[in-house]
């Protein structure tokens, strides 16, 4: 047999972000703070009401308050770079576009969850993490971000293509929120937080954004 | 101008089976019985493909292999509600299916408080199907406690919404499916499709058999 060793190449990759956001030490108790305060009935999105969990109108961005002026600015900032990162736009032309963002926050208490779910109408979604509880030891999987594999390649398979590693492995991906850490990833992909089980609150902020290039028509209102 | 007159018709439909078993009860008793009875260690899928919660037993595939005439019925009306979704579905004829074996594999899940099952599809079979022994109770402030919900298989295809394909009739909707679903009630669904159980917060039991099947 010939050693001849392939190239191999992952094609169809979807970009997954991950970044710390600067001054969340400093800043997170204070955001967690107002955050619970104000996870009143009057802010709650009722179309998407779950029990045990709270989730804001979409609006956070507007308010203006110093923590949440921080963590907008960080989540724009750091959106903005992961999507210059994977594309080849100039200094001149990335400065052209128009961003638009819609963010809210979200409360998971236990046995709270966030269903399934995608966005539409956005081209990313950031979660970042303001305050996350001790990982409970009866579920691995308590409050995680789970990021759904929404098909197979093949509805075949052998020993060969169903153990592969990464980044060829089938299954979902999941990402643990920490406190001061941001993801990004596409908003299409459906995604969920995973039933909170054991005490304590995971407080996320989530933000669904866009970028429009000048002269760019046919965006759907959100 | 002539007004076009347009014919509309589905096309890259997912076909989806149900079928009723009435009355349920009697067979349902039996079976919830037999299961709780075995729900141990010695049944238990030793190879899951997902990582087990405490709260749902999943039993081996081999369900449909026992003996007691209540798995015997109960495989009868699951495996004929594959066989005609199937065969409504597809262009054989009866004498085509008459050269293929139906194979499967069956399991049941016992659901508690709490347990729920990650989204999943099932590679190497045609067709799924779940039967509903115990829904369990509903929980009014939890409406999507326990839910069986399929997922679009157009995935991608729902990011970019305008009010003209927001609020499309059944069938042509970029939706998931949900499902809660009834005693003695049977869907039977493509392998492909990606589905999950949500979770689950009532206090009885939720109990469902489902078979992976394939013809050959």
């Amino acid at each position: 047999m010939t050693e001849v060793a392939p190239q191999v190449v992952p094609i169809f990759a979807t970009p997954f972000g991950l970044a710390s956001v600067p001054g969340a030490d400093a800043l997170n108790p204070a955001l967690a703070s107002l955050l619970s305060q104000r996870a009143t009935p009057e802010r709650a999105d009722m179309a998407n009401h779950q029990a045990h969990t709270f989730q804001s109108r979409p609006n956070l961005f507007d308010w203006t308050e110093e923590p949440v002026s921080w963590i907008r600015t960080g989540l724009i900032d750091l959106v903005s770079g992961f999507a210059r990162s994977i594309n080849e736009f100039s200094d001149e032309q990335f400065a052209g576009f128009r961003v638009q963002a819609r963010s809210w926050f979200t409360i998971v208490r236990p046995d709270g969850c966030v269903p399934s779910h995608s966005h539409a109408n956005a081209a990313w979604c950031a979660l970042y993490c303001v305050a996350a509880p001790q990982v409970a030891a009866d579920r691995f999987d308590s409050g995680v971000l789970r990021l759904h594999e929404s098909y197979r390649p093949s509805m075949f398979t052998d020993a060969t293509n169903s153990a592969t590693q990464l980044p060829y492995r089938p299954g979902h991906s999941t990402w643990r929120p920490v406190p001061g850490q941001l993801v990004i990833f596409p908003a299409s992909i459906v995604h969920e937080i995973a039933l909170l089980r054991g005490t304590g609150e995971l407080i996320l902020v989530t933000a669904i954004m866009r970028f429009l290039a000048p002269g760019q028509t046919g965006i759907p209102l959100w | 101008m002539v007004a076009p007159n347009i014919r509309l018709t589905p096309q890259f439909a997912v076909p989806f089976g149900e079928a009723m078993l009435s009355p349920c009860e009697p067979l349902n008793s039996e079976l919830e019985k037999l299961f709780l009875a075995r729900e141990h260690e010695e049944y238990r899928n030793p190879t899951p493909s997902h990582i087990p919660q405490q709260e749902l037993f999943e039993s081996r595939f081999n369900l449909f292999t026992w003996p007691e005439p209540c798995i015997r019925e109960l495989r009868q009306f699951v495996l004929d509600g594959v066989t005609k979704t199937m065969m409504a579905a597809s262009t054989l004829q009866t004498h085509d299916l008459a050269r293929l074996t139906l194979h499967n594999h069956t399991w049941f899940h016992v659901t508690r408080h709490a347990g729920s099952f990650i989204s999943h599809n099932h590679p190497m079979a045609s067709w799924s199907a779940v039967y509903c022994v115990r829904s369990g109770d509903p929980v009014p402030d939890q409406p999507e406690s326990g839910l069986l919900r399929l997922f679009d298989p157009r995935q991608g295809a729902g990011a970019f919404r305008d009010p003209a394909n927001a609020q499309l009739k059944p069938g042509f909707a970029l939706r998931p499916l949900e499902l809660r679903l009834a005693e003695g009630q049977l869907i039977v669904f493509p392998s492909y499709l990606f589905h999950e159980v949500t979770p689950f917060f009532g206090r009885k039991l939720r109990i469902t058999v489902a078979t992976n099947c394939w013809f050959f």
